[in-house]
Order: structure tokens, then C-alpha cells, then sequence
């Protein structure tokens, strides 16, 4: 069986469960639910994994495998920046090379865990049936946005994930917050694809297609005959915009707020969209672009930057959070920062091999923290929890592996991602050394409010009221087998790409052909030793034990109060607890003005654009009854005076009682005097 | 057969006219009887319009086809002529979609007067449709005018509190601009003798004495006066721009949509809109091409505002229908733009754009409708927690939400990226702007949607609302699978006018397709 | 003296000496006839008979009595429309005097007689028969308007028609006798012939063509000379005032014609000018006084008014088209007024008056086949298609498109579209308006006869105008 050729039906089992279990579902028993729900994913997965693994047995310059269904938009020629015509034709089809593959993987294999949590997670809810027709269609879409081989079928994912994002933040459409945030997210996700779509379409004006391996062809003969050069003013343009929507998708500085409140959807949406798949869309996007962003140093610049602050900003915000999700959910955001860095610095296998790894820790830490609220009867608060090791044992062991994975602990998955993006950003071309002090340090916060979470958690005394007290309980074994899967994966997952001074990197070896640098001459990198690279690991290393340190000093052995942590971070304490007041900011900038615009033109068009309309209107019926009171007095009344003149000199005129008809006559005569007057001067 | 073949055309257009004629017939107490009939009208009067889908020849899309052409008032060299290229093939489909459904909107909707209701319906149905097949300039103009009057009693004697103004809004602003196109039209009419005089080929094919046939002035277009055809431009911008409408003509559009009963509404957004894009396309732009370029920066201004201005607008309208109206304000400033940046994808995009238009746009007012008979309000202050109670409503509310505000895999993103694709080949910026609007357009509609759907119901008035009922889902569910169509293969959509389109290019930009060979031919390789 | 007067001259006016003989008969019978609605039916037959010799005489080219009077196809084609105005006139009449208690048989007579004195008109070519046939025409019409002898209004506004009218005829008579002096000759003709040899901007003939002009534009209401129309409309029985509206119009803008495209039409340049300003302001003030009006015979009489501006674009085009427009026009407005009058005469009742627009409101209910015919009429007053209105306003845009007098084009057309409101007022009162107890109708078979044919033609000319365009064309080419 030749799965290559069948990677179209990948998306199309999720659609097939979301068709399911949309229509019927309602009348469906929730196992029924449920075991469609799951096993449509799992579908999927077989078949990923069996792509993947014919896609590993061709030669590495092979492996692209492209699979056109049919002709989706044929719009017309086009005007191309060359002066050609080309036909804007969009195929419906897909393409697996090895960057696809890890995303497929990634999203099938933990979105199925995922959805394995949520059959046990979900099981009280009403609209179980709903859920997870939405998580079907959730799937569909981000299996669309890593399988597109062009930039619109990747688009067409990427607003389909919005979507999902959208339905499932708002599932809880009872909570008025829900709503909000879900709002929140679809319109500030619209902003990043404003970028994306104006990026795709100077692609296709520039190159005259949108195909990702055709644009990478175009690029690459673009160079080879000299037409285009770096930091063509083009390529920076196509980069920021681009950047703008992966930006918006992946939740980076400037676009980053809706992430945080996306935490009001159900945990497992949070494990899995905005945590292990969605949100990583744009690192994928940007890494799938490389041969455009190659091309546009500065721009590269711009993405490892924002990337850099963003890690550093948000890490700052998880410090003081109270919320275990949002805890969880500004780490995320920093991770993603991480990534962005790596990609900036052009370490394209690096942000993807983290995302990878990333994807397993953040799942499972997302979804250790659903388990403790499920435990905690929704209670999301660490400052009313504590104590909960023994109670709970599989959730926080596998959650312990989790955080010392994402703390960076050498030899767990975190630790050899985190350690080859921070190198590049220190040795590459692009990089720079203060880029790689902002990353050391992210590494040393993550630490610290990772294992803070931990403790305010799991250790100290209980902050638990009686009431749930003697409610806890470990989560049912639906939830507990994929918590520990992902443990290990989160153990594991990492030696697929150890450091050259460990071993070859297979992972780095499997993704170079998409990766190949084009033909542009620059400065080879500075050459380092292993020896600095292993020294520069260590320092990270020993930055994340000072973190890990604090947390344990200020929040194993004595427990959590808040008065400390004010007093530790002083006026800082408020303003990372709210966040910087961007939000706040944000709405006084932007939202509000939209409003006040709105209104402000709405009365406009009432009193101006309309009152024009209106005006005229009105203007002829005024003159229409004031012609007649211009008839009857002005011209009557003059008339009348003539008349009356007349009366008294000549007395024929007297026979005639009805003043009217005089004055009608002598308006005749006026007639006659101005036509006269016409003709006489009017005229030439 | 063969008969219904060759005249399939006329019998589209006169078939709601014969249905009318006979429903004078039917006692107006016998309401159900005129139900029935109106509505059996309308779904024969769609059912006979399908062949042309399948009859009509694709290869030859830019030609006219299924041509009738016989001599009506011989003294003004005005004939009975009609046919459909590519882009009246989609309006025809489009309008006779809408119509059945409008009629079947108003089965319990509307209780006075049913038989002059749908009298008029069928009446207005029959006017559009010949709207979208005259081939001969003073045919299409009493067609266009004779559709004012059965609007104008819908909104006046059906309509809501303010109808009387809204009603005599409507057909004096229409009509103002009516009046104008005939100037120009009979502009056109005049200089043809002599135009055709001096080139012996257009005389060979359309006769030397005067004539209204559309194709002999768009092949004459290319030899008028650059000044002349810029008068005529203007007094044909007058006359469409007020009834697609464009800023600032647009003011009519919210009050004639927020007092017309919902089923003109539906008709009002989904065709008669169009008819005022159609008239750019088939005249403004063949005819008078260097108008056209002259007039460019202007229409692609008003259109921009219009995008933007009418989302903004439309975010804080309090009445859900107002809303929608301002909102098609915004979605017509996409056609226009795209027709403007008169390259094939803007026009494409223009041209799918007006059917997506129609069919969202219509849903939408079907879906206000639906929610107005149930509270009898529009207001969104009033409303709020529906999807508790319409679960169904709320699904359908959403699939059109989406598809307005484009979102992929429906048809709404087609044509707004195809436009905004086309804008950008000429300006960067034009594309740019463009695209505010559509994060405005998300903002808009997703509020309104957490307004009325999301939330618990406070309002208690809306707890005991029922879910859609059969015949209101018959009514929705088709504009729902033409907009999954149009979103996932609008291939034969494009297919159809492809040809039309490029021909307008060709002669608005003779230089337009002297370029170099396409750069990617493998995509055509694979059709 | 033989040749002066021929059997021929007599042949040719048959019509003309049928029509008088049957208005003697109907005077004669007023004195033995109690039932004075069979005279009634006696004018309509001799209308028909009349028509009938007309018809017979269709293809005759003949100028008679040396060249006073001549018979061409404009001439027939004029009489045709006043005797189809009679002849409708009067079968609206039957019923309404009855209700106006006001049937007598020298009612039937006048309309006869004036109908005479417009084919004369219609024919002379010459100022002495025009002055007489006009005068034959207005005396009769001003007792017609004052006929409702017992009725305040009417007398007032026969009076005031009267007094006016003289007047105005004596403007006119000074003009013709500046005219004769300045040619030695009554004949159209010998005058242009006269006028071409003196200087274009000679002050007196200037002085003559304004004279006349303004008389003429008495007659056809044209502004600042409209301001008796209103008060006569409104005065007169209603079925005098349709007849006036249409027959006396289009007998004036026959006359008209005759006068400015034949007589003085070496003044053209002038009189163009004049006319332009006149027709501006004509249909202006015409329309925006309908606006405010609430008594329907007030608003059709400003309706007429602002008509009369329409036509005038015809004269100011001068070509083909132009001169096809006119008699078109007027053949399309008799029809379509009479229709819109008819109606306003079927709403008078024994206690109701049936004039202001109140008492139309909700006809529809009660009435549903008359209020459609009467929004088909409004409508093509307003030159809506597909009614005849539309093809008689295309042809006068067209014309002054084709001419070149495009400003005047944009404001006939703006006014065309503002005419819209007024009308629809009548529309909103009679549809969308609930019917009153004054509401209703009372309909005769002559109304419904009325109301028929002019319902048929509005509907004929407006889908299929071919034909009537045929004959109007005919009608003016040859004539000039």
C-alpha cells in the first residue's frame, strides 16, 4: 500500500469524524462519540507514520513527495514583477518532504494522545459531541496547514485553525469571558493574516506561483542568474509581511495578547492548540519560507529579535501568575520566542527540532495541569492548591518530567533543543551574544516559575478548602496513559537530534534538503570548538539550577506568600501581574478609537452623506410651497400694487371685481417685457 | 425541445410574468392556493434556468449564446435581442436561485396582501432576469426601470414604520440615476452612424443606421473620443454607482434594507445590487474604455472608503439588519475595487465576488428575517443566548458568518482573495487597504455573533424561541452548499469567465496580455 | 374668383361642415330631447362619422382656398387626436353631468364646436383662419369652463379664462397684424419669406415673433403665462378640464408648429433661445409646484404645465426627431391624461367632490382594477417604461441629445425624475393608504369605454410604438 500517494486522505479522516460526529453526534452514545473522535485521528497517525517511513526509505535529494488532487482557483492571468503573465492557478494538493513529515508527526501522534485525554477529561460535559467535532475539524485544518504544498493551501489551514481556535476557546459559550477571548483571538489572528495573505500574494506577483518547492526553484535560479541579490528590498518586504502573520498565529510581540486569554477553552484545547500544534504554525511557516527569509537578512534580524524579547517578556509575565494555565500559557509564548530565535538566527532545524520537542512537554504539562484541575473540581488557582504529590502521583510525577524537560535538564528532550538554538544565537552569522545572554536568561526564568509552578502545586502544605479536600482524586486511565506517553516523550524525544559533540544529528541530516542554504556567497561561520559549545551548554545549564534554585528556596521550603513575592519584585510585582497593562493599552489605542470611528461615521453618514440627500429634498418641497407664497404675495403683492394704481385711474378696470385676473394679466405683460428684454439684450 | 432550446432565454425571463398573470386569477382569499403557486412559479422558474448551466458552452464563454434577435421598434433600430456570455450566465443562475427562495421566505412572513405581494415578487423577478439577457440598450433600460416599480410597493406597502420614505427614497434616487444612464446611453446611440461610417468593419457587422446593440457599441468603443466617452462614463457611473451602491451614492441602501419586508431585502442585496456592478462591466468598461482608465483612481478611491468606511459603519449599527446592509456597503467596495484594477484576477475575483455577495448577503437577511418574525425585533440589545435555544439557527448563523467575512473553504475568500489579488498587481497599497477591511469585517460579524448567539439568555423574551423549521432550512440550505462550492471548487465558476473577462481586459488594455509566456506552466500541465 | 373657390376646397373640409352640422343638430334637438344623454351619444356618432370622413381623406395632399387652409398628413393626423380627445371627453361626460345636475344638450354642442375650430386650426396656414378657428375654439371652451353654472369656482374660473384668454389673443392679434404689416400677406409662407429678407436681428420682427410668441404661450400654458391653468383646471367640470388639457394643448402646439417652423422660422435662432428658457422654466415650476399640491386637478393641471415644458424641446431641437416628438407626444399624453382624468371624474358622487387626494386613499380596496389603471397612467405621465410616457419623453431627450442641447437634456431629465414624487402620491394615497367612507367610484360605461382605450394605447404605444411613430414621422416630415 502506497501511502506517499494516499497523503491527501490524511486531512480527510479528521473531516470524516467532524462530518460524523457535526451531524449525528447529538443522537451518538459519547463512546460512540468518542471512538470516532479518536479513531479518525489514529487513522491518520497509521498513515503519517507509513508516509513518513516510504518517505525515509527514497534518497534524501528525493524526498518530495507532491500529490495534486485537482485545479482549486484558475483566476486569470497576472502581471508578474519580471513583466511576465502568470496564471494564477492554485492546485489542491499536497506535498510531504521531511519538514512535513516532523509536523504530521507531531500533530497526529500528540493530537491523538490529546484526544484520547479529552474522551475521559470532556466525559461530564454537555455538547461532548460538539467538542469534538470541533477538535476533528481542528485537526483537518492544521493537517491542510502542514500538507499544503503551496501558500494558499497553507493559508486555507491557517484560517481554519483560527476558526477551531475560535470555536473551541468559545465552547464554554455560557461565560461571557469565553466569548470575549474567542473574539479576541479570531480578530487579532485576522490582523497576522492580513500580513500572511498581502506575503502570499507578493510571492506570486514576484514569482508567478505559489508553490512552496516552484517559489524555493524561482529563488534559488533567481540567484544563480544574478536577478536577485540579498536584502533585495522585495525579499524584506515578503519576509515582514509574512512575519506579520506568523506573528499573529504564533503569538509573538506585538500580536501576543490573545494567547494568554485563549486559556479560557478547555485544557486539552489548550495542550493542543495553543500549545503543541496551532501556535507553532507560524515557526513552521517561517521555516518553510527560508528560502525567502535567506534572502532577507534584515528581516531575519527583526524575527530573532522580536523573538528573543518576546521569550524574555513573557517568561517575565509567568514569573508572578497565579493561574496554573496561564502560568503554562506565557511559558508558551516564551517557548515560542525561542523558537523565533533559533529561525532568526537561521537555524531553521533548530526552532523546528524544538517545536518538536516542545510540542511533547508543553502537551504534557498542559495536560498534567487539566489533570489537577480536574482533580481540583476546576479549580485553577496555585494558591488554593499545595500538597498535592501523593494524591495525585501519575500527574505529577509525569508532570515533574515534564517541567525538568522544559527546565532544561541535560539528557531530557528540552535540553537539546534549548541548547542548539542558544548556541547558533550565539555562533551563527546572524547571531549575537546578546541574543544569546536574553536566551540564557529565559532559561534561568523557566526554570524558576516552572518549578514554582510545581511546588505552589504539588509540595508545601495544602492551601486546599475542605470542601474539595477529600474530593481529590487521580484521573481516570484515559487520562493518566497519555500523560505518561508524552512523559516519555518528553524524556526521549530529544536524541533524535543530539549535538554534533554527542553523535550525528540525524534530525538536523533529515531536514537539509529542505533547509539547503542558497547559492549566496557570505562569510563562512565563525569556527568553534566543541569545547566552547560544551562550555556554553554548561553555562545554561547552571543558569537553569540558579532558577531552579530560587524556586525550590522560596517555594519548596517555605510555602507560597503573596506578601514575599511582592516584596521581592517591588513596583515590578503589579505590572507583570497585569501583564505590562497591554491589554488595557491596546484597547485604548486601537479598540476603542475602532468604536469611537465607527460611531463618529455613522453619525456622519446619517447627518452629512444622507443630509446632503435629505437636504435637497427637502430644499425642493420648501421651495415648492414657497413658490406659492412667492406667487401669492410678492408677485401678487406687487402686482396688486400696480393694480390697485391702475384701479384708480382708469375705471374700465373697476368692472372686473376679482382682483386676480389683473394681476395674472399684468404678469403677462411682465412676460412679454422680459422676453422682450431677452431678445433685445439677452441676445447677441 | 428544440423550441425551449432556441428560446430558453425569453422563456426564463416571461415565465414569472405568466405566473403573475395567472395569479390575477386566483381569489385573494385563497391564500394557500396563491402560496402554492407563487412558489411553484419561482422553483419551475429555477428548474427551466438549470439547462443553461449545462447547455452553455464554456469553450465559447466569451461569445454570446442562446441569442434571440428579432426586430422590435424598427423607427429606433431597437430589437429584442438577448443572450449570455460568461458573466450574465452566473447573474441569471444567481437571480433565479434567489428568487424561489425569496418567495419561499415570505410564506408566513407575510400576511396582508399576499397576492399583490407576490405578484410583485414574480413581477420583479421577471425584470432582473431580463436586466442580465438584453443584448439591446433600450431593451435593458426598460428593464432596469420597469424593476423599480414592484420594489418600490415591496418596501411601501410591506415594508416597516418608515417605508413610505424609505420606498420613495429608493425609486427617486434610482431613478435620478436612471434617467442620467439614458443620457448617455442615447449619447452612444447618436455618435454610432458616424463612428461606423469611418470603419467599414464594424458597419459589415452591426449595420451603418443607428442601432442599441450592445455588442456593436463595445465594438465601437475603441474609436470614440477620449472626451466624449469621458461625459458618458460619468453619466453611466451616476446611474450604476447609486445602485450598487457606492459612497457616497450608498444612503438609500441601509433605509430601503432595514424598512423592506425580508424577502425584498434578500432580492435587493443578492440581484439588484448586482445590477448596478453588471452595468460597469457589460458598458462602462468595453464600451468606454479610456473613460474607464480616466475614471480609475476615482472608483478605486470610493471603493477603498467604501470598504473601510461601511465595516466601520456597519461595528456599531444597534439594528442587526442595518448591520448587514452597511456591511454590503463594505463587501460591494470589494467588487468595485476589483473591477477597477482591470486586470482578469480583480475582475474574476469582481465578478465572484457579486455571487458570493448574493448568496451570504441573502442568507444573512434570510437569517435576520427569520429571528424578526420570531421576536419582532432586530435589535441586538434585544436578542443574545440564541444558540441555547436555535442550536440549528446558530450553526447556519455561523457557516454564513464565516463565509461573509471570508474565511477559506468558503466562498466568500475566493473572491475577496482573488480581488484583493488582482489590486495588488496594480498597487501595493490598494491591496493593503483593501485588507483592513477584512479585519474589520471579522470584528463586525463576530460581535455581532457573540452578541446574539453567545452568552446565557437574559432577555426572557427569547426563551421559548423555536428552532428553525423545514421550511426555513429549505430556504437556507442551498446558499449553504453554494457557498461550500464556490469555496472548495470554484473551478467551473472561473471557468465561465475566464474568456468574458479577459475579453473586457483586452479591450479596456489592448497591451494587457503582450507579455512574456506564463511563468508557471507545469499548473497548467496538470488540468 | 374661380379659382379661388373650387368643389375640392369643399371636399376637403367634409370633417369640418359634418362636425357643424351635427353641433346645429344637437343645439336644434336640445329643444325636442329630454333624455339629453342621447345627445350625448348623437356627438359621439358624429365624431365617428367625422372621423370616418377623415380617414377617407388620409393620403390627400391638398391646399384649399387658395392657399388659407391645407390638408396634409399633419393636419389629419391633429384632427384625429382632437376628435379622439371629443369623443373620449364625452363619454366620461355622460354620467358626470348627470351627477353635476348639470346636462345640457349645448354642452355637447360646444365640444363639438370647439373641436371644429382646432381642425381648422390644425389646417390653417394662414393668420386670418388661425385667428378665427383659435377664437371659434377658445369662446366655446370658455363656456364649457363655466359650466356648472350653479358652481361658484367654475364661473370664477370661466371668467377669469375668458378675460385672460382675450387678452392674450389680443398680444397675439398684435403680433399677426405686425406680421402682415411687415410682409403685406397673412400667408405662412409669403411671411417667412419676408422675414428672410430683412435683417435677422430686425426689432421689429423681433417685436412680432415675441407678440405672438407670448400668445402662443398662453394658450399652451407655457410660464410666466400658466398661472390662469391651475384656476381653470380646477373651476371647470372635470371632463372639460380633461378635454382641455389634452385637445386645446395639442390644438395650440399645432398651431404652433405651424406658426414657428413655417412662419417665422427665419427668426429661428431667436426664438430658439426664447423657448429654451421658456421650456426650462416651464417644466420647473410646472414640477415643483405639483409637489405641494393636495387637489389632484391642481397637481395634473401644474403636471400639464410642466408637459408643456417637455414639448417645447421639440421646437428648441427643430430636426427630425424633434418634430417627430411633438405630435407623438401630444397623441401618447391624450391618451394617458384622459385615462388619469377619467379616473378623476369617475370619483365624483352625489355628495362627494372627489378632487383632493384624500379622497383617493385606499382606492385600491375598493376599486382595485381602476387604481392600477390609474398608477399605469401616472406612470407614464412620469415617463416610466413600459407605458407610451416613456417613448414620448425618449423621443424629446433624444432629440435634444441628437442636437446637442445637452444641459437642456440633464435638466428634462432631472425634472422627469422629480415629476416622480408628485405622482406617487397618488399612488401612496391609493394603495397604501386605508380606504375612507368618501372613498369609491361611480363608474358608467362611457368611463369604462374611456377608460379601456386609453388604458390599451398607454399600453400599446409604450410596448409596440412602431406604427404611431410611423405616422407622427409622416405627419411632420412632410409638413416641414
Amino acid at each position: 500500500m502506497n501511502f506517499l500517494d494516499l497523503i491527501w486522505l490524511i486531512p480527510l479522516f479528521p473531516a470524516a469524524g467532524f462530518v460524523i460526529n457535526g451531524l449525528f453526534g447529538k443522537r451518538m452514545s459519547k463512546t460512540a462519540v468518542g471512538v470516532i473522535g479518536c479513531g479518525v485521528v489514529l487513522i491518520s497517525f497509521i498513515f503519517s507514520a507509513g508516509a513518513v517511513y516510504q518517505l525515509l526509505q527514497l534518497e534524501a535529494e528525493h524526498r518530495s513527495h507532491t500529490v495534486t488532487l485537482y485545479r482549486w482557483i484558475a483566476a486569470g492571468l497576472a502581471h508578474t514583477r519580471g513583466g511576465g503573465l502568470a496564471d494564477f492557478a492554485v492546485d489542491w494538493s499536497f506535498l510531504l518532504d521531511p519538514l512535513s513529515s516532523v509536523m504530521i508527526l507531531v500533530v497526529t501522534g500528540v493530537g491523538f494522545l490529546i484526544h484520547v485525554y479529552s474522551t475521559g477529561y470532556m466525559h461530564d460535559e454537555d455538547g461532548f459531541y460538539r467538542f469534538f467535532a470541533y477538535l476533528n475539524l481542528f485537526m483537518f485544518s492544521m493537517l491542510t496547514l502542514v500538507l499544503g504544498s503551496n501558500y494558499l493551501m497553507m493559508f486555507v489551514g491557517w484560517e481554519g485553525v483560527g476558526l477551531c481556535s475560535y470555536l473551541l476557546i468559545g465552547y464554554y459559550f455560557l461565560k461571557k469571558s469565553a466569548g470575549d477571548a474567542a473574539k479576541k483571538a479570531f480578530v487579532v489572528n485576522r490582523i497576522g493574516d492580513w500580513g500572511f495573505s498581502i506575503g502570499i500574494m507578493l510571492i506570486f506577483v514576484s514569482f508567478g506561483t505559489l508553490d512552496f518547492t516552484r517559489v524555493g526553484e524561482a529563488v534559488r535560479e533567481g540567484v544563480m542568474a544574478g536577478r536577485y541579490h540579498v536584502s533585495d528590498p522585495l525579499f524584506i518586504g515578503i519576509a515582514l509581511a509574512l512575519f506579520v502573520g506568523a506573528a499573529g498565529k504564533s503569538a509573538q510581540i506585538p500580536l501576543y495578547v490573545w494567547l494568554p486569554d485563549a486559556m479560557e477553552g478547555p485544557t486539552p484545547v489548550s495542550a493542543l492548540i495553543h500549545a503543541a500544534t496551532m501556535v507553532t504554525a507560524g515557526v513552521y511557516m517561517v521555516a518553510r519560507s527560508n528560502f525567502i527569509y535567506q534572502m532577507a537578512p534584515q528581516a531575519m534580524t527583526v524575527v530573532a529579535v522580536i523573538g528573543a524579547v518576546t521569550a524574555f517578556f513573557a517568561a517575565s509575565i509567568a514569573l508572578v501568575q497565579n493561574d496554573i494555565k496561564r502560568v503554562l500559557a506565557y511559558s508558551t509564548v516564551s517557548q515560542l520566542g525561542y523558537m523565533f530565535l533559533a529561525l532568526g538566527v537561521g537555524a531553521f532545524t533548530a526552532g523546528i527540532f524544538h517545536l518538536m520537542t516542545h510540542a511533547f512537554f508543553k502537551a504534557l504539562l498542559f495536560l498534567g495541569s487539566g489533570s489537577v484541575i480536574h482533580a481540583m473540581h476546576h479549580e485553577q488557582d496555585m494558591r488554593k492548591m499545595g500538597a498535592l504529590k501523593n494524591k495525585i502521583p501519575v500527574t505529577f510525577w509525569t508532570m515533574f518530567v515534564g517541567t525538568l524537560a522544559i527546565a532544561g535538564t541535560p539528557g531530557l528532550a528540552g535540553f537539546f533543543s534549548k541548547d542548539e538554538i542558544l548556541w547558533k544565537a550565539f555562533s551563527s552569522n546572524q547571531g549575537h551574544i546578546v541574543l544569546w545572554l536574553i536566551g540564557a536568561a529565559v532559561a534561568g526564568m523557566t526554570a524558576f516559575y516552572m518549578f514554582r509552578l510545581l511546588f505552589m502545586t504539588f509540595f508545601g502544605q495544602s492551601r486546599v478548602d475542605h470542601h474539595t479536600e477529600h474530593h481529590i482524586h487521580e484521573s481516570p486511565r484515559s487520562m493518566t496513559v497519555p500523560l505518561i506517553i508524552l512523559a516519555i516523550g518528553s524524556a526521549f524525544a530529544g536524541y533524535v537530534g543530539m549535538p554534533a559533540w554527542l553523535g550525528t544529528n540525524a534530525f538536523e541530516h533529515f531536514l537539509e534538503p529542505v533547509f539547503e542554504p542558497l547559492p549566496i556567497q557570505q562569510a563562512p561561520p565563525p569556527e568553534y570548538s566543541h569545547a566552547a559549545e560544551i562550555g556554553m551548554a554548561a553555562v545554561s545549564v547552571a543558569i537553569a539550577l540558579i532558577g531552579f534554585g530560587l524556586a525550590y528556596s522560596k517555594y519548596c521550603k517555605r510555602s507560597w506568600e503573596e506578601q514575599r513575592e511582592v516584596r521581592q519584585y517591588g513596583p515590578l510585582y503589579k505590572v507583570f501581574l497585569n501583564k505590562y497593562y497591554i491589554d488595557e493599552l491596546y484597547d485604548a489605542l486601537f479598540v476603542n478609537r475602532a468604536k469611537g470611528g465607527g460611531m463618529r461615521l455613522w453619525t456622519f453618514d446619517a447627518k452629512v452623506v444622507d443630509g446632503l440627500v435629505n437636504g435637497s429634498a427637502l430644499t425642493t418641497v420648501r421651495t415648492a410651497s414657497g413658490s406659492g407664497w412667492w406667487d401669492r404675495w410678492i408677485v401678487d403683492g406687487l402686482v396688486r400694487f400696480i393694480g390697485g394704481f391702475i384701479k384708480t385711474v382708469s375705471w374700465p378696470v373697476r368692472l372686473i371685481q376679482t382682483g386676480y385676473v389683473q394681476n395674472y394679466a399684468l404678469v403677462m405683460i411682465l412676460g412679454v417685457l422680459i422676453l422682450i428684454g431677452y431678445v433685445l439684450w439677452g441676445t447677441p | 425541445m428544440d423550441f425551449f432550446r432556441q428560446h430558453i432565454l425569453s422563456i426564463i425571463a416571461f415565465w414569472p410574468l405568466l405566473g403573475m398573470f395567472v395569479l390575477f386569477f386566483i381569489n385573494k382569499e385563497n391564500k394557500s392556493t396563491i402560496r402554492w403557486w407563487a412558489n411553484f412559479v419561482g422553483i419551475v422558474g429555477f428548474l427551466i434556468s438549470l439547462p443553461l448551466w449545462f447547455w452553455f458552452d464554456r469553450e465559447a464563454a466569451d461569445q454570446m449564446q442562446f441569442v434571440e434577435n428579432v426586430p422590435w421598434i424598427q423607427t429606433l433600430g431597437a430589437n429584442y435581442h438577448v443572450g449570455i456570455d460568461g458573466i450574465s450566465l452566473l447573474l441569471v443562475l444567481l437571480t433565479t436561485l434567489m428568487g424561489p427562495l425569496a418567495i419561499l421566505s415570505s410564506w408566513t412572513a407575510i400576511e396582508s396582501r399576499l397576492k399583490e405581494y407576490y405578484a410583485f415578487m414574480l413581477m420583479l423577478q421577471a425584470g432582473m432576469l431580463g436586466v442580465f439577457i438584453s443584448l439591446d440598450f433600450f431593451l435593458f433600460y426598460v428593464f432596469w426601470e420597469v424593476m423599480l416599480v414592484p420594489m418600490y410597493f415591496l418596501i411601501g406597502v410591506w415594508g416597516g414604520p418608515r417605508k413610505l420614505y424609505a420606498a420613495i427614497k429608493f425609486f427617486l434616487y434610482t431613478l435620478v440615476g436612471s434617467v442620467l444612464l439614458l443620457l448617455g446611453i442615447l449619447a452612444l446611440y447618436f455618435i454610432y452612424p458616424g463612428i461606423a461610417a469611418q470603419h467599414p468593419e464594424i458597419t459589415a457587422a452591426f449595420g451603418a443606421g443607428n442601432t442599441f446593440d450592445i455588442l456593436a457599441f463595445q465594438a465601437m468603443g475603441a474609436f470614440l473620443p477620449a472626451n466624449f466617452q469621458w461625459w458618458v462614463f460619468l453619466a453611466f457611473f451616476i446611474g450604476f454607482a447609486i445602485k450598487v451602491p457606492m459612497f457616497p451614492f450608498h444612503t438609500w441602501l441601509p433605509d430601503a434594507h432595514v424598512e423592506a419586508p425580508t424577502a425584498g431585502s434578500v432580492i435587493l442585496a443578492a440581484v439588484l445590487l448586482k445590477m448596478g456592478t453588471y452595468g460597469f462591466l457589460r458598458f462602462s468598461l468595453p464600451i468606454l474604455p479610456d473613460g474607464t482608465k480616466q475614471f480609475v483612481p476615482l472608483m478605486i478611491t470610493l471603493s477603498i472608503i467604501a470598504i473601510i468606511y461601511g465595516a466601520l459603519v456597519a461595528m456599531m449599527q444597534p439594528d442587526m439588519k442595518k448591520l448587514v446592509a452597511y456591511s454590503s456597503v463594505s463587501h460591494m467596495g470589494f467588487v468595485t475595487l476589483g473591477m477597477f484594477a482591470l486586470n482578469p484576477n480583480g475582475l474574476n475575483g469582481s465578478v465572484i465576488q457579486q455571487i458570493n455577495h448574493g448568496i451570504s448577503t441573502g442568507a444573512l437577511f434570510l437569517i435576520v428575517g427569520i429571528i424578526y418574525e420570531r421576536r419582532h425585533t432586530r435589535e441586538i440589545s434585544q436578542l443574545g443566548g440564541l444558540s441555547n435555544v436555535m442550536p440549528i439557527y446558530a450553526i447556519v448563523f455561523l457557516i454564513m458568518t464565516m463565509s461573509s467575512i471570508g474565511l477559506p473553504l468558503l466562498n466568500g475568500f475566493i473572491g475577496e482573495f482573488t480581488i484583493m489579488m488582482g489590486a495588488l498587481q496594480e498597487n501595493l497599497w490598494w491591496a493593503v487597504a483593501a485588507g483592513s477591511g477584512i479585519i474589520l469585517g471579522a470584528a463586525y460579524m463576530l460581535w455581532l455573533y457573540q452578541r446574539t448567539m453567545f452568552g446565557r439568555i437574559e432577555n426572557p423574551a427569547n426563551e421559548k424561541l423555536l428552532d428553525l423549521n423545514l421550511r426555513e432550512l429549505a430556504t437556507l440550505v442551498p446558499l449553504i452548499i453554494m457557498a461550500f462550492w464556490i469555496g472548495l471548487y470554484p473551478a467551473p465558476f472561473f471557468k465561465a469567465l475566464d474568456k468574458p473577462v479577459n475579453k473586457i481586459v483586452a479591450k479596456v488594455r489592448p497591451d494587457y496580455f503582450q507579455g512574456a509566456p506564463r511563468l508557471n506552466a507545469r499548473a497548467g500541465e496538470q488540468r | 374668383m374661380g379659382q379661388f373657390f373650387q368643389m375640392q376646397d369643399l371636399a376637403v373640409i367634409t370633417p369640418e361642415l359634418e362636425l357643424l352640422a351635427f353641433g346645429i343638430a344637437l343645439l336644434l334637438g336640445d329643444l325636442v330631447v329630454e333624455q339629453k344623454r342621447k345627445l350625448g351619444l348623437v356627438a359621439l356618432v358624429g365624431i365617428a362619422v367625422s372621423g370616418a370622413f377623415l380617414v377617407r381623406l388620409r393620403n390627400v395632399e391638398f391646399s384649399a382656398y387658395g392657399g388659407l387652409f391645407v390638408l396634409d398628413h399633419f393636419s389629419i393626423f391633429f384632427k384625429l387626436i382632437f376628435l379622439i380627445a371629443a369623443a373620449l371627453s364625452i363619454a366620461i361626460s355622460l354620467k358626470y353631468l348627470d351627477i353635476e345636475r348639470e346636462n345640457h344638450g349645448e354642452y355637447y354642442a360646444l365640444i363639438l364646436f370647439a373641436t371644429l375650430g382646432m381642425m381648422f386650426m390644425a389646417g390653417a396656414v394662414d393668420l386670418v383662419t388661425l385667428y378665427i378657428s383659435l377664437e371659434t375654439m377658445a369662446i366655446s371652451t370658455y363656456i364649457l369652463v363655466g359650466f356648472l353654472r350653479s358652481n361658484q369656482r367654475s364661473n370664477e374660473a370661466s371668467m377669469k379664462y375668458f378675460l385672460l384668454g382675450a387678452f392674450s389673443s389680443g398680444i397675439l392679434l398684435y403680433g399677426m397684424s405686425l406680421l402682415y404689416g411687415l410682409s403685406g400677406s397673412t400667408k405662412f409662407a409669403d411671411i417667412a419669406e419676408a422675414l428672410s429678407q430683412r435683417s435677422p436681428n430686425d426689432p421689429i420682427s423681433l417685436l412680432a415673433m415675441i407678440t405672438l410668441s407670448a400668445g402662443m404661450f398662453f394658450k399652451i400654458a407655457a410660464v410666466p403665462f400658466h398661472q390662469w391653468t391651475p384656476d381653470a383646471y380646477e373651476g371647470a367640470p372635470t371632463s372639460i378640464t380633461a378635454y382641455m388639457s389634452v385637445a386645446v394643448k395639442a390644438a395650440s402646439f399645432a398651431m404652433m408648429l405651424r406658426v414657428f417652423m413655417v412662419a417665422i422660422y427665419p427668426l429661428r435662432p431667436h426664438w430658439v433661445a426664447i423657448l429654451a428658457a421658456v421650456s426650462v422654466i416651464t417644466m420647473t415650476v410646472g414640477n415643483i409646484a405639483a409637489i405641494t399640491q393636495s387637489n389632484v386637478k391642481r397637481l395634473l393641471a401644474y403636471s400639464s404645465i410642466s408637459h408643456a415644458g417637455y414639448i417645447l424641446i421639440g421646437f428648441i431641437a427643430g430636426n427630425d426627431t424633434g418634430l417627430t416628438a411633438v405630435p407623438l407626444y401630444l397623441l401618447i399624453y391624450t391618451f394617458t391624461n384622459l385615462g388619469a382624468w377619467a379616473v378623476i371624474v369617475a370619483l365624483r358622487r352625489r355628495d362627494v367632490i372627489g378632487e383632493h387626494i384624500d379622497e383617493m386613499s385606499g382606492l385600491f380596496f375598493r376599486h382595485p382594477a381602476a387604481a392600477i389603471l390609474m398608477l399605469i397612467f401616472l406612470l407614464s405621465l412620469a415617463g416610466i417604461p413600459p407605458t407610451a410616457g416613456f417613448i414620448a419623453k425618449y423621443y424629446l431627450f433624444a432629440a435634444a441629445i441628437q442636437t446637442g442641447h445637452n444641459v437642456l437634456a440633464v435638466i428634462a431629465v432631472l425634472n422627469a425624475a422629480i415629476s416622480i414624487y408628485f405622482y406617487l402620491r397618488i399612488v401612496v394615497a391609493m394603495f397604501m393608504r386605508d380606504a375612507t367612507e368618501k372613498t369609491g367610484l361611480t363608474y358608467s360605461p362611457g368611463i369604462l369605454t374611456a377608460l379601456g382605450v386609453a388604458f390599451v394605447f398607454t399600453m400599446l404605444i409604450g410596448i409596440y410604438p412602431d406604427p404611431f411613430i410611423a405616422m407622427a414621422r409622416q405627419a411632420a416630415l412632410l409638413a416641414f
